[in-house]
């Protein structure tokens, strides 16, 4: 999809009629037998077509049409919330609220970023899955955890990422984690105040590329990791570990630690107290742990077994899965004996 | 979780330790900074509150009250257990109205029983238990004393882990804040610990935290001095 973006590649006839001038700007009136005919195809694959080839964004969502006989395709860009709210019927009513049930965390410290989840995936107290994966890879450079409605999550992050590749390959170079946490949050915008619940951070390491420098008189092309010393200060403060939390109600933001969904605040009463710049990458590894641990011991929505991400210059590695059961026998070994230690103590 | 506040209580060998923030808020005001949130009902029994302040502070005079006839009727003091459910029988009648108070109560009984824990709220619970933490701050503070608490605990760990506790929910929490209460309860009655501003404890730890950037920024620096050096050879 993304080359076929790229090149300009179309050879389906209904690509055509779906994305030609006549049919993007005419009444609606004109599109109806169209839609009539292949409603079912074009809700299928009309999602994730970007129509534009000049490096714009827009992406024609079609939205579900309202119980009236006309359906009609929104554009999203001005006239979705508008038309939306003309239209008479009233909107699809959720079977259970929604609610951020998971524990996601991640930090920034010297050896890179650590970001770590559950993997408990819950449905209005059934646990739907208790092996999803809440952190995923866009790149080797950028992790996505997710938080929030599971498929508006996993569709949102492949989006993301296929932006990014296409980014990368009209422009020569990766966006950085900036950008693309501006991207995520600017794409999730017009979907503000319907039901659309993403709640991610962005945990990766920008690699500033260095595409000339001067040495020796010879123009070379060189690719820096964040620590070079040949690149301007100003770019160094640009290079480096990162961390963005994006949300689907807009906002954005920069920072050292995040800890997201309903097991959040158990998660940073651990961390508050512990994390630190200086930590070495047991320390982090082991923190983040304990983090997730603490979360799932007191949020029914958490738990079942902890992912752990460690993302440096050289990409990300992933820690293998761990059940979180196996920690919580071992602590009440660690409890009893401890007891049992010390009533011996106070025997003698 | 919309009981403003963050109070705990928890046991260990040494007795019960009880703490508390002392912010009163109320829809986004802090209507009091120093209001007290542990209330002390006999020299052996002390409450914490959390829920509308109102019914708290009156529901522990009656609670006292009661406590007190029994104590002249029948020549003995009521356990905690007793006045936990004495507490929990004569809320129940406002079961369903907007009465709520959510209290721990915290006591030691008489020479053979020793510490005991119990938490009683208006819905009807009453739970006998040896860690509770109630609030809109309690999540983080569980996860502070979930990893610290054990039976052996001397009273210092105890009293530095509760002031921690409070401490960490204070700083994530917008309805709890400014100090911190901390009562002790042992066969000798309870003991109350002075109130810590907690504006204090916020300012150690971002003094540490200047340190350790510092520190961090002078490495760096040494380590770039370093090598701009080796390149000029």
């Amino acid at each position: 999809m993304a080359l076929q973006d790229v090149s300009g590649f179309q050879d389906t006839p209904m690509s055509h009629m779906w994305n030609s001038p006549a049919s993007l700007s005419g009444p609606m009136g004109d599109t109806t037998p169209l839609l009539d005919m292949a409603d079912e195809r074009i809700l299928g694959w009309g999602r994730f077509k970007s129509s534009e080839r000049d490096g714009g964004v827009p992406l024609r969502f079609f939205i579900p049409p309202p119980q009236s006989s006309v359906p009609f395709r929104c554009d999203n860009r001005h006239t979705s919330l508008s038309s939306l709210s003309t239209s008479s019927s009233p909107p699809t009513r959720r079977p259970f609220p929604l609610s951020h049930g998971t524990t996601t965390l991640a930090f920034v410290f010297q050896g890179g970023v650590i970001a770590a989840a559950d993997t408990r995936a819950s449905c209005s107290g059934l646990v739907a899955c208790p092996s999803a994966q809440k952190i995923l890879p866009i790149h080797s450079h950028l992790l996505v955890t997710t938080s929030g409605s599971g498929a508006d999550c996993m569709l949102w992050e492949r989006i993301l990422a296929r932006e990014i590749r296409l980014y990368q390959l009209r422009h020569g170079r990766r966006l950085s984690i900036t950008g693309s946490a501006k991207l995520l949050s600017h794409m999730l915008h017009p979907f503000k105040g319907t039901d659309v619940c993403v709640a991610a951070t962005l945990c990766g390491w920008d690699v500033e590329e260095v595409r000339v420098e001067e040495f020796k008189g010879k123009r070379v092309d060189r690719m820096g990791s964040g620590r070079d010393d040949s690149i301007s200060p100003a770019k160094r403060d640009r290079c480096g570990p990162k961390l963005f939390y994006v949300c689907s109600d807009g906002t954005r933001l920069q920072g050292e630690l995040f800890s997201v969904g309903s097991g959040s605040p158990y998660a940073y009463g651990v961390l508050d107290g512990e994390v630190r710049w200086s930590l070495n990458e047991e320390e982090a590894i082991s923190l983040a742990r304990e983090a997730v641990y603490r979360a799932t011991h007191r949020d029914a929505y958490s738990g079942n077994c902890v992912d752990l991400f460690h993302i440096t210059a050289q990409g990300y590695c992933r820690r293998d899965r761990e059940d979180l059961r196996e920690e919580y026998h071992r602590e009440r070994e660690r409890v009893l004996k401890r007891g049992k230690e010390e009533s011996e103590e106070d025997k003698k | 979780m919309s009981h403003g506040t963050t109070t705990l209580a928890f046991m260990f060998q040494g007795g019960v330790i009880a703490a508390a923030d002392t912010r009163s808020s109320c829809n986004g005001l802090v209507a009091c900074p120093a209001s007290q949130k542990i209330l002390p009902v006999h020299s052996h029994l002390v409450g914490t509150t959390s829920g509308t302040s109102a019914d708290c502070a009156l529901w522990k005079r009656i609670l006292a009250r009661e406590l007190r006839l029994y104590q002249l009727r029948h020549g003995r003091r009521l356990s905690t257990a007793g006045a936990a459910k004495l507490l929990a029988h004569m809320l129940h009648p406002f079961k369903g109205t907007e009465l709520c108070v959510a209290a721990t109560l915290c006591g030691w009984d008489g020479v053979r029983s020793g510490p005991s824990l119990y938490y009683v709220c208006s819905d009807g619970t009453r739970l006998q238990g040896a860690l509770f933490s109630v609030g809109s701050g309690s999540p983080y503070a569980y996860s502070v004393l979930d990893g610290g608490v054990r039976w052996g605990l001397t009273v210092e760990e105890a009293i530095s882990l509760a002031r921690e506790a409070v401490y960490r929910a204070t700083h994530r929490d917008a309805y709890s804040g400014n100090c911190v209460d901390v009562y002790h309860i042992t066969s000798h009655g309870w003991t109350r610990r002075d109130r810590e501003e907690l504006r204090e404890e916020y300012y150690r730890e971002k003094e540490r935290e200047r340190v350790k950037l510092k520190e961090r920024r002078e490495k760096q620096e040494g380590v770039e001095d370093g090598q701009s050096s080796g390149r000029k050879k």
